[in-house]
C-alpha cells in the first residue's frame, strides 16, 4: 500500500524567503564587480574585451531577474513571515535596481565606443572605488539576514546591522561629494570635448552615482526589518 | 448476556486484531510524523529514531497511557441505559475501532492531514448516537475534549514562544553564544527530564502500584532531570567552535550544541505520543476486554490490564518499523528549515503539552500541538516562512474527520450487530 504522510507539518514549512534574497544579492554583487574590469578595458580601448565583460554583466543581470520573478511568484500572502511581506518584495526590487543600473552602464559602453577623457580619469577611479565599497557593504548587510533571523531581528545583531546601515549612508554621502567634483571637472573640460561625448559622460556618471543611491535604498529597506 | 457468553472469546480476539490494526496505523503515520521533526533537523538518524521510538513509546504507553485510555474507554459514552444488553457496547467499540482505522487508512492513502484522535472520538460519538441514543453521549466531556483540541496547540505555541525567547536571551544574543550554549544546554535538557517525569509521576502511577507523595514525586523528577542533564553534558562538552562553518553562518557552532539536545526531545516526543495516542487504539479494546471478562458488566469498574498497554505499544512500534520509517524520511526531508535550536524548543513545548493533556486524560492530537509549537517559534520571528494555509487545512480536517468517523462507525455497528445478533 502506498502510504503518504498525513502530517500537516510538511505543508507548514516553506523555503526561507531570505535565501533567494541573498542569492539575488550575490548575483547582483557579481554584476557590480565586473564594473572595474569593464572600465579598465575602456581605458585600454580594448573594445572586444569590453564587450565580453558587458555580455557577462547582462547574463548575470538576467539570472538575478529570474530569481526575482520566481521569488514574487512563490510568496503567497498566507505566509507567516518574520518581516513584512511588502518590505521583502520591495527589498528584492531595490536589489534588482542595482543590477539594472550596472547593465545599463555596460550597454551604453557596448553600443558606443567611448574614450575616457584624461581629466576625468583620477576622479572616475575614485568614484568606482567608492561604488565598490558601498556595494560590498550592502552585500555584507544582506548576508547578515541569517543571523538576524536567529535572534529575531533584535539585540546585538540588530545593533551590528544598524552600524552597517549607517556605514552605507556615510559612503553614499561621500560619493555625493565625488559626484559633484567629477561633474564640475567634466563641465570645465566641456570645451575640449565632443558635445555628444560630453552628454554621454554626464549620463554614465549619473548611472554610476545612482548605484550608491540604490545601495542606500537597500539599506533603508533593511532598516524596516529591524524596526518592525 | 447470552451473546457475551457465547461469543466472548471471538469478541476479544476481534478487538485485539482491530486494536492492533489501529495502533499499527498510528505507528506507521502518526508517530512517524512526530519523530520526523527530529530526523529533519538532522539531530537523529532514522535508525536512532526507531530505537528511541521503541523504548519511549512503550514507556509512555505503560507509565502514562492509562488516563487517556480511560477517557476513550468510558469517558465519552454513558452506557447506563444498556446494562441489560452489553453486547451493544461491544459491537460499538469494535465498530469504532474499525471505523477509525479504516478512515486512517484512506487518509494515509490520499495523504490527508487527519488525526487519529479525531477519528476515534468521531467514531465513538457516531456509534453512541445510533446504537444507544444521543443522550448516551457525554456531551460535556466531548465539549471539553474538543475544546482541548483548540487550546492545546495554543498552549504548545505559547511554551515554544517563551522557550525561543529564553534561548535568545541566554544564548544567542550574548557576547559569547557558544560558551553560553554549553553552559545552559544541560539546564534545558534538565527541563526535559524534569517536566516530563514530574507530570507523569504526579499522582499518576497508581496503576503500577507506585504511590509517590508530592515531595517524593518532585525528588524523583529532579533526579531524572539531573541524569538527563548529565548525559547531555557528556555529549556537548567536547563541541568546539567550527571557524569554517561560523564564517558562513555566525551561529553554526551554537546550533551544533543543540543537535544532541534534540535527542532528548525526540525521546520526550515518543514518550508523549505513547502516553496519549496509544489510547486511541487500545481504549476500545480495553472496554471490550473488560465487558467480556466481567461477563457483561458495562460500567467497567475494573483496572486497565497492563498487557493491553503493552499490546498497544507493540502495535505502534510494528507500524513504525514496517512502514513508518519511510514516512519519517519524507517528513524529515520536507522540514529542513527547522534548525536544532528551533526544533528543540518546538519539540519540548509539544511534548510537555501532550504529557500534561495525557495526565489530565484528554485525548489530543500530537501533530496539531507540534504545528502549534512551530507556529510559536514563527511568531517569535524565528522561522523564514510558515504557510498558514495549514491551519485552515487542520480545521477542515476536523470538520471532515468527525462526521466521517461517525458515519463509518454507524455502518460497521449495524454490520456487526447483523452478524452476531
Amino acid at each position: 500500500m502506498d502510504i503518504k504522510s498525513t502530517t500537516p507539518l510538511s505543508g507548514l514549512f516553506r523555503t526561507s524567503p531570505f535565501k533567494p534574497v541573498q542569492e539575488h544579492m550575490r548575483l547582483t554583487f557579481s554584476c557590480i564587480c565586473l564594473l572595474p574590469p569593464l572600465l579598465d578595458a575602456l581605458y585600454r580601448k580594448d573594445y572586444p574585451q569590453l564587450a565580453e565583460f558587458a555580455e557577462e554583466i547582462i547574463k548575470l543581470e538576467s539570472a538575478a531577474d529570474d530569481i526575482k520573478q520566481d521569488f514574487r511568484v512563490h510568496l503567497p500572502n498566507t505566509l507567516l513571515l518574520p518581516v513584512d511581506r511588502e518590505d521583502l518584495l520591495n527589498l528584492i526590487s531595490d536589489q534588482d535596481g542595482l543590477a539594472d543600473l550596472t547593465e545599463e552602464i555596460a550597454k551604453i559602453l557596448v553600443y558606443r565606443d567611448m574614450v575616457v577623457p584624461d581629466p576625468l580619469k583620477d576622479l572616475l577611479d575614485e568614484l568606482l572605488e567608492g561604488t565598490m565599497e558601498i556595494s560590498v557593504a550592502a552585500k555584507d548587510m544582506i548576508e547578515r539576514l541569517d543571523e538576524l533571523l536567529q535572534v529575531g531581528f533584535r539585540g546585538r545583531e540588530q545593533e551590528k546591522v544598524s552600524v552597517m546601515i549607517a556605514g552605507v549612508r556615510r559612503s553614499e554621502h561621500n560619493i555625493d561629494h565625488i559626484m559633484f567634483r567629477i561633474r564640475r571637472r567634466l563641465f570645465e573640460s566641456e570645451k575640449d570635448l565632443n558635445p555628444v561625448d560630453t552628454m554621454f559622460w554626464y549620463q554614465l556618471i549619473s548611472l554610476v552615482g545612482a548605484i550608491s543611491d540604490q545601495a542606500e535604498n537597500v539599506a533603508d529597506r533593511l532598516l524596516l526589518f529591524l524596526s518592525k | 448476556m447470552d451473546i457475551i457468553a457465547a461469543y466472548g472469546t471471538a469478541f476479544v480476539i476481534l478487538a485485539i486484531i482491530f486494536g492492533l490494526y489501529m495502533t499499527w496505523g498510528i505507528g506507521a503515520n502518526d508517530l512517524a510524523n512526530a519523530m520526523g521533526t527530529s530526523v529533519g533537523a538532522g539531530a537523529v538518524t532514522i535508525k536512532q529514531a526507531i530505537c528511541i521510538a521503541i523504548i519511549f513509546e512503550f514507556a509512555g504507553a505503560v507509565l502514562a497511557g492509562g488516563h487517556v485510555t480511560g477517557t476513550i474507554r468510558k469517558g465519552i459514552i454513558d452506557p447506563t441505559s444498556i446494562v441489560n444488553s452489553p453486547e451493544i457496547l461491544v459491537y460499538g467499540m469494535l465498530a469504532s475501532l474499525l471505523a477509525a482505522a479504516f478512515w486512517l487508512m484512506i487518509a494515509s492513502w490520499k495523504g490527508w492531514p487527519v488525526s487519529t484522535t479525531h477519528s476515534i472520538i468521531g467514531a465513538l460519538i457516531g456509534f453512541a448516537i445510533v446504537g444507544i441514543g444521543p443522550d448516551a453521549v457525554k456531551w460535556n466531556k466531548v465539549a471539553s475534549v474538543v475544546g482541548s483540541w483548540v487550546v492545546s496547540p495554543v498552549v504548545g505555541g505559547t511554551i515554544s514562544f517563551l522557550l525561543v525567547m529564553s534561548t535568545r536571551k541566554l544564548i544567542f544574543d550574548t557576547e559569547n553564544p557558544l560558551k553560553n550554549a554549553k553552559r545552559y544546554a544541560p539546564w534545558y535538557v534538565f527541563l526535559v527530564g524534569f517536566v516530563i517525569s514530574l507530570v507523569t509521576m504526579f499522582k499518576g502511577l497508581k496503576h503500577l502500584k507506585v504511590e509517590l507523595s508530592v515531595p517524593q514525586s518532585f525528588g524523583v523528577a529532579v533526579l531524572i532531570g539531573f541524569i538527563t542533564a548529565g548525559i547531555s553534558w557528556y555529549f556537548i562538552r567536547r563541541i568546539e567552535a567550527d571557524q569554517e562553518a561560523d564564517r558562513d553562518f555566525h551561529f553554526a557552532s551554537v546550533e551544533k550544541v543543540f543537535a544532541p539536545m534534540m535527542l532528548f526531545t525526540a525521546c520526550a516526543m515518543a514518550f508523549a505520543h505513547g502516553s496519549n495516542d496509544v489510547a486511541n487504539g487500545i481504549g476500545p479494546l480495553a472496554a471490550v476486554v473488560s465487558i467480556v471478562s466481567s461477563g457483561g458488566e458495562v460500567m467497567q469498574e475494573s483496572e486497565l490490564p497492563i498487557w493491553i498497554l503493552l499490546l498497544g505499544g507493540f502495535g505502534i512500534v510494528l507500524g513504525l518499523i514496517t512502514l513508518g520509517y519511510r514516512v519519517m524520511l519524507t517528513v524529515g526531508r520536507k522540514i529542513t528549515e527547522l534548525t536544532p535550536s528551533r526544533g528543540f524548543c518546538a519539540e519540548l513545548a509539544a511534548a510537555t503539552t501532550v504529557v500534561i493533556a495525557s495526565r489530565t486524560g484528554l485525548p489530543v492530537s500530537t501533530t496539531h500541538i507540534l504545528v502549534g509549537s512551530v507556529l510559536g517559534v514563527g511568531l517569535a520571528r524565528g522561522i523564514g516562512a510558515l504557510d498558514l494555509r495549514v491551519v485552515f487545512n487542520i480545521i477542515v480536517s476536523w470538520l471532515v474527520t468527525l462526521p466521517a468517523g461517525a458515519i463509518m462507525a454507524m455502518l460497521f455497528f449495524f454490520t456487526l450487530k447483523g452478524i452476531f445478533s
